[in-house]
């Protein structure tokens, strides 16, 4: 276990959501322009890790193991990603699912970035929360699935993790935006 | 004359930021794309020749009891062409279809042939005929050839309750017989039964029953297993 929390890649990851937060809390209530920094790098951690789970199924199916992550003890990916019965929806592995969501949660977070007071932004930041909250009983699903149906769960996969707190995070972010538009601070920035 | 006021909110851009957005999503796609196909690119994964068969992992019968089974453990991912190494028979049945009923014989005599080179492993399906439900115990004593049902075509037994399963052709069964579920059925593409197809010690689809029509399991071995060993 000490070893998969030494990973420097999850350590990266761990920074990223740091950065995030920093963000989140600085701009909370007052600053648009950081929360919209906080959806944008929540997004961009959620992307990467997703694209890192996706590799990491890629390699246990086509090598049977991966040292991208360990496959012993309980915060380990071989059991959860490498269970052909629980790794993906629809024949689909999880991670592309994520790319594909995060992906979206980009376009929107980063037009609103670039332009927050063209005319499409308030829809634009109605579908931000909207496609962010849609993501979330899916989330509580994998959690669901790493803790009770693996074989020998629970199991707890950390870069799987890190894309479902990503979400998390990003939902509070645009959570803030909307109370900073509704406050009337939708242009403020300090 | 009319004064026009200015408005104090603030104008969004004159162009349109979405297409930079788009360009930008596209352009950490391509490096996401880039990054997957040279680091693990995905592998075709079906029951086709040629394609990594699909995985599953469910609860077999090994002759003692019931345990998981995972088809992906068998495989020797080192393994390269010319090898030596085990290969791998994979046997869809259900217990109440004549066909397979009698191809017990058929398995019984390539396991005593093959055995040494080869992993036999049956999945149990359960197709959607009427007469052709089936339980745990009519899986184990259609594997070891045990007392179930009765010969009186009243519907208890194997082969459509037809026979009692103690009187299915060839030997006893000595390997494991996995219960299938849905998803395994769906992931290999399974219509009817018997279906065989033949492994490489890797995992990947050397011959496919669909894709051989003509030739038998007992020449596709010949052929394909006995050729490589």
């Amino acid at each position: 276990m000490n070893e998969t929390l030494n990973d420097p890649v999850l350590l990266s990851f761990i920074g990223g959501l740091v950065i995030s937060s920093y963000f989140l809390i600085q701009g909370k209530g007052k600053d648009t322009t950081k929360l919209l920094i906080s959806s944008l790098a929540f997004a961009g951690v959620g992307i990467i890790s997703s694209t890192y789970t996706y590799i990491i199924h890629n390699k246990m199916v086509v090598q049977g193991a991966t040292s991208f992550c360990s496959s012993e003890g309980i915060v380990q990916c071989g059991s959860v990603i490498g269970d052909p019965q629980w790794n993906n929806l629809f024949g689909i592995p999880w991670g592309v699912f994520g790319i594909i969501s995060f992906s979206l949660l980009i376009f929107l977070s980063l037009s609103l970035y670039l332009d927050r007071h063209a005319k499409w932004a308030g829809d634009f930041l109605n579908y931000s929360w909207w496609a962010a909250l849609a993501g979330i009983p899916f989330v509580a699903l994998l959690v669901i699935i790493e803790l009770t149906q693996v074989e020998d769960a629970p199991h707890i996969c950390p870069f799987c993790t890190i894309a479902h707190i990503s979400l998390i995070g990003y939902v509070f972010s645009t959570h803030y935006l909307r109370k900073n538009r509704d406050a009337g601070k939708w242009s403020s920035t300090e | 004359m009319a004064r026009r006021r200015k408005s104090l909110a603030p104008k969004g851009r004159d162009d349109d930021v979405r297409i930079i957005a788009g360009f930008a999503l596209g352009s950490i796609l391509t490096v996401i794309m880039i990054l997957v196909v040279i680091i693990a690119p995905p592998a075709t994964i079906g029951p086709s020749e040629g394609e990594l068969a699909p995985d599953f992992s469910s609860d077999s019968y090994n002759g003692g009891s019931w345990v998981n089974f995972q088809l992906s453990d068998t495989f020797d991912y080192e393994w390269d062409e010319g090898e030596y190494g085990e290969w791998i028979l994979i046997q869809f049945i259900d217990t109440d279809c004549p066909y397979c009923w009698s191809e017990g014989e058929t398995m019984s005599n390539l396991y005593s042939q093959w055995s040494n080179d080869v992993e036999f492993i049956t999945i149990a399906v359960e197709l959607s005929i009427s007469g052709h439900d089936s339980d745990r115990q009519e899986i184990e004593a259609f594997r070891d050839k045990t007392n179930y049902g009765t010969d009186d075509n009243d519907g208890n037994g194997c082969n459509s309750g037809r026979d009692n399963c103690i009187n299915r052709p060839g030997t006893p069964h000595n390997w494991n017989y996995v219960e299938a579920t849905s998803g395994i059925m769906k992931d290999w593409e399974i219509t009817g039964t018997p279906f065989l197809a033949i492994l490489q010690p890797d995992g990947y689809v050397a011959w496919n029953q669909y894709e051989n029509n003509g030739e038998s399991i007992e020449e596709a071995m010949q052929r394909v297993v006995g050729g490589n060993q």
